[in-house]
């Protein structure tokens, strides 16, 4: 393949090097080596298509050593569109440089078997809960290092009557303000079925009629975010289709940061297509995130008529800005408008909220040495805060702090956002 | 392009990992070409070994190594000069101060900090901040540049209308020379304490003199009350004539700003938006600070002024969150200009105050001959200009019309009295112009103060004095040299 199809080189133009990004980096952050900053990838990409640089390991390393957490793009004045380039150059080089067998497999069954198939999700799951249970990853964890501090805490994985779906349809309570649509998500089920029923039941609580899509499994973010292009781009029309099939017009709301970032930029991923690129721009107007549609004045109006202060939750709360919700959808004023909506709960800044926590998507597991050590300083920021529960808004970045949290052995809850505004509803 | 020439033996790198750690070490070639330029992308070179210690006395034992490997050294913080002053230079290593940001010491009492040079420069203001105390020099990449790159360039920034740049911030200094030993200058409490003032010297020397590893700074206390006007003209020229008149009654805020028409639409199209008005074609941001009536007494001033020269509109806002709004925008607006084209020549010259809009017109002219995109944004209070040009570096007769009408405006500026560089620093972009200002004895003399720190060329050799005689470089008779115009505060 041609050096110019390796990288995004229109996109990479866009770049003056004036360096405003570096600090906000944190790869930057941990190396202090501008090869790992926006900038020096930028660069690489772009010597790379010039012809003045190899797409060697190194070239690979630092762009699979990045987090997308998309921190640069809050700050670039430039406009970069960071994200995209990362998804392009990932996608090339996979084309490129197939992984080894071993990798290849692994991709294969994570990808394709599971993430894709409800039935692959549940055997995973099941899986996950039978070794928990015989507490088969305590035993094993010290045989696989550092990815077994990180299995060691993994969330636990709840009873299969937490895992059972949404049902399709759940009552407006209260005057009807017409319906959303939700997502199930592929992870949020089998690991955080709670956190659906929560957002669920608080939308209800809001007039909302709520409609699941019992068909759709994946959006593909973490295929996109992987360089799985082609994939990705399967996956979202797909989840098009089933929503459009339940919905052509209702808003679909999401309660997991980095899918709804994805969903939103599906009129970018299907640009090349001429047949979908229309629908996809017209569905990716319809995706807002949890917290957008409840920040709305008449959602507002209507939580605070059902918000109490029964609900035993420890303050003070911090919020934690989930990379995808704040530097992917631009969102940051929201949720804190709503956590302080609830009564008789406290909640404080924490510093750097707004930085990655190491999650990002599947990297704990590709790379868990250095997702912990970007995690480090967030968990000595929360710390100072004095926080006693911590609320954030995506999978990731929630089981991300539960690693954290359980590494430090000190007793921070982690909860998500809906399930804290579910605890304060007041029973009608 | 520079030379993959001298090798690092093995056994200096090996030497090199066990003083700063493996991290610290960067030595393959796709690693090192993320630094063959800053953020004037018109010359690039590649660095033999990029070095990245934590502490002063890594750094020393670093030097040490790098110069019996018999290589030089480019000091660099986080590369975001606008004249070449960190790019690799040939058979030259990167010593890098990324990994040396702590804050040492915040001594409230004394109104001082001492860093490490690689702290960043907002991150100082947040570490004093609960003290109610900040750092004066506020440059628009203070977001991400280094205090010890600010030191090496004298930077300034919007408010160095009032506090002037940081040569009048700095109290002491410790610095790597070129034997690899630590010296220290000044510190908190040197001040008229008889000793030689070799701080003078370094600040802004453009790491030429050695590496500073830590910097000791004077802190300010916060004013009681700030306050942000925004004033909007219809024409450059008369804001630029209204900037002129404030200077002449001498009204006293802050910082006085200029943006022009395409600069305001570029900020306005990024993440920055800061809320300019579409229908101006030039905004003056202008700050005033100090005691209540103080700031209402300045502010009615500047906005009579500013009426009585065609403002159509102005606002004044005390909330912090709408200044700090108003503020990025200004700060983002180099960044935002990435919009227009790949590539931006910033040009960074100081006008008399008086002669503000003829300046402008030169460029503008300068630019318009040459079929270039150029935007003005500028320090007005101190009569440091920024007129950005932008272009494609991958067209080489672009690249040649742009120097061409940058060295136009240089010598517009010296012409008119002024100088050739604000804030930004020489380095390799107006090597060659310094023959416009300085004569060959001038240069010499200079010189002969660089070989006092640094016998050897060892420290970022061929930047800043220019490398052939000004002899050659002259195609026309010096114009008058005046030291008075050198420097923006
Ligand atoms: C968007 C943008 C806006 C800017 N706005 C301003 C502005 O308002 N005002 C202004 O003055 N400048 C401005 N600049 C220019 C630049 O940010 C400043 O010159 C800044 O001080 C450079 O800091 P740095 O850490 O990036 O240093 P670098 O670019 O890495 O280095 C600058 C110079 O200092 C030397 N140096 C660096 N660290 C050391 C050290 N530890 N010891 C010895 N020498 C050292 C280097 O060799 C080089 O010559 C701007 C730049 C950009 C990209
Ligand atoms: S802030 Fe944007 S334009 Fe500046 S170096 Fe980073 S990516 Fe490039
Ligand atoms: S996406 Fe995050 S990790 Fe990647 S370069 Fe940008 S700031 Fe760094």
């Amino acid at each position: 393949m041609s050096r110019e199809s390796l990288v995004d080189h229109a996109r990479a133009l866009d770049c003056i090097h004036c360096g405003l990004c570096l600090t906000t980096c944190p790869t930057y952050q941990l190396t202090g080596s501008e090869t790992s900053s926006p900038r020096g990838r930028i660069h690489l990409m772009r010597a790379v298509a010039e012809g003045r640089a190899e797409p060697d390991a190194t070239f690979e390393d630092e762009m699979n050593f990045c987090l997308v957490c998309r921190h640069c793009e809050s700050v670039c004045p430039a406009g970069v569109e960071f994200g995209a380039m990362m998804e392009f150059s990932r996608g090339a080089l996979l084309e490129r440089r197939p992984p080894g067998p071993l990798a290849r497999l692994a991709r294969w069954v994570g990808f394709r078997g599971i993430l894709v198939r409800r039935a692959g999700l549940r055997l995973a799951a099941m899986g996950l809960r039978a070794v928990q249970l015989l507490r088969l990853d305590v035993i094993t964890s010290p045989l696989l290092g550092l990815r077994g501090q990180i299995f060691r805490n993994l969330p636990r994985v709840p009873s299969a009557r937490e895992r059972r779906p949404l049902p399709p349809v759940t009552e407006a309570e209260g005057p009807a303000r017409g319906t959303v649509l939700v997502l199930d998500g592929c992870v949020m089920p089998e690991l955080f079925g709670r956190v659906n029923r929560a957002m669920t039941d608080v939308l209800a609580a809001t007039g909302r009629e709520v409609r699941s899509v019992p068909k759709h499994v994946c959006c593909g973010a973490l295929h996109a975010h992987n360089g799985e292009l082609n994939q990705a781009e399967d996956l979202a029309r797909l989840t098009i289709a089933q929503f459009e099939e339940v919905d052509g017009s209702a808003p679909v709301v999401i309660d997991s940061a980095g899918c709804g970032a994805h969903m939103k930029e599906y009129g970018r991923l299907l640009a090349n297509d001429p047949e979908w690129r229309g629908r996809a721009s017209a569905f990716a107007a319809r995706v807002v995130d949890l917290t957008e549609e409840l920040a709305s004045p008449e959602a507002t109006a209507r939580l605070q008529e059902r918000l109490g202060d029964g609900h035993g939750i420890e303050g003070p709360v911090t919020w934690d800005d989930p990379c995808h919700l704040c530097h992917g959808q631009g969102v940051r004023e929201q949720p804190r408008q709503l956590l302080d909506l609830v009564p008789g709960l406290e909640r404080v800044e924490m510093p750097g909220a707004d930085s990655c926590c190491g999650s990002a998507g599947i990297y704990t597991v590709l790379r868990p040495e250095d997702s912990l050590e970007v995690l480090d300083p967030k968990l000595e920021s929360l710390e100072s805060t004095g926080a006693k529960t911590l609320v954030t808004a995506n999978p990731g970045c929630h089981q991300q702090w539960q690693i954290g949290v359980g590494k430090t052995g000190k007793g921070v809850e982690v909860l998500h956002l809906a399930e804290v505004l579910e605890r304060a509803l007041k029973p009608r | 392009m520079g030379s993959d020439g001298k090798q690092l033996s093995r056994r200096h790198l090996a030497e090199l990992e066990r003083i700063v750690g493996k991290k610290g070490v960067r030595a393959d070639p796709t690693a090192r070409s993320a630094y063959e330029s800053d953020a004037f992308m018109l010359q690039r070179a590649s660095a033999e070994v990029i070095v990245l210690p934590r502490t002063t006395a890594e750094a020393a034992a670093a030097i040490k190594v790098l110069r019996e490997a018999g290589l030089v050294v480019v000091p660099r913080g986080a590369g975001t000069g606008l004249s070449g002053g960190a790019r690799p230079v040939e058979n030259g290593a990167i010593v890098g101060t990324a990994r040396m940001r702590d804050v040492l010491e915040v001594n409230a009492e004394d109104r001082y900090a001492r860093v490490q040079a690689g702290v960043v420069n907002v991150h100082l203001t947040a570490a004093c901040a609960d003290a109610g105390l900040f750092y004066g020099p506020d440059p628009s990449s203070q977001t991400a540049c280094t205090i010890g790159g600010n030191v090496g360039n004298n930077s300034g920034g919007p408010h160095g209308f009032k506090y002037g740049s940081t040569n009048r911030h700095v109290l002491g200094l410790t610095m790597v020379d070129s034997s690899g030993e630590v010296i220290q200058l000044g510190g908190p409490g040197a001040a008229g304490d008889g000793d030689l003032d070799l701080l003078g010297p370094v600040v802004g020397s453009e790491g030429m003199l050695g590496l500073v590893t830590e910097v000791t700074v004077q802190l300010l206390p916060r004013p009681e009350k700030v306050e942000t006007l925004l004033c909007l003209f219809e024409s450059l020229d008369a804001c630029c004539d209204a900037v002129s008149e404030m200077i002449a009654r001498r009204l006293e805020p802050s910082a006085i700003e200029i943006l022009d028409r395409l600069t305001i639409e570029a900020v306005e199209a990024s993440v920055l938006r800061a809320g300019y008005p579409d229908n101006a074609e030039a905004v003056m941001l202008v700050e005033v600070e100090g005691g209540d009536e103080e700031v209402d007494a300045t502010s009615a001033d500047v906005i009579e002024v500013a009426r009585a020269f065609g403002a159509f509109d102005t606002r004044r806002t005390t909330d912090p969150v709408e200044r700090k709004r108003l503020w990025a925008g200004r700060k983002g607006a180099f960044g935002a200009m990435g919009r227009i084209a790949p590539d931006l020549y910033v040009a960074d010259v100081v006008a008399p105050r008086t002669r503000l809009r003829e300046i402008v017109s030169a460029a503008t002219v300068a630019c318009r001959e040459r079929n270039l995109k150029l935007a003005n944004v500028f320090h007005a209070g101190d009569g440091n200009l920024h007129p950005n040009i932008s272009y494609d570096r991958r067209d080489a007769d672009e690249v040649r019309r742009v120097l061409e009408a940058g060295r136009i405006i240089m010598e517009a500026c010296v012409a008119a009295g002024g100088s050739l560089t604000g804030e930004h620093g020489i380095g390799l972009e107006k090597q060659d112009e310094m023959c416009l200002v300085f004569s060959d004895d001038d240069l010499e003399a200079m010189d002969q103060l660089r070989a006092a720190f640094d016998p050897d060329a060892f420290w970022n050799p061929g930047k800043m004095l220019p490398v052939r005689g000004c002899r050659e470089i002259h195609t026309r008779p010096l114009p008058v040299h005046s030291p008075a115009a050198e420097g923006a505060s």
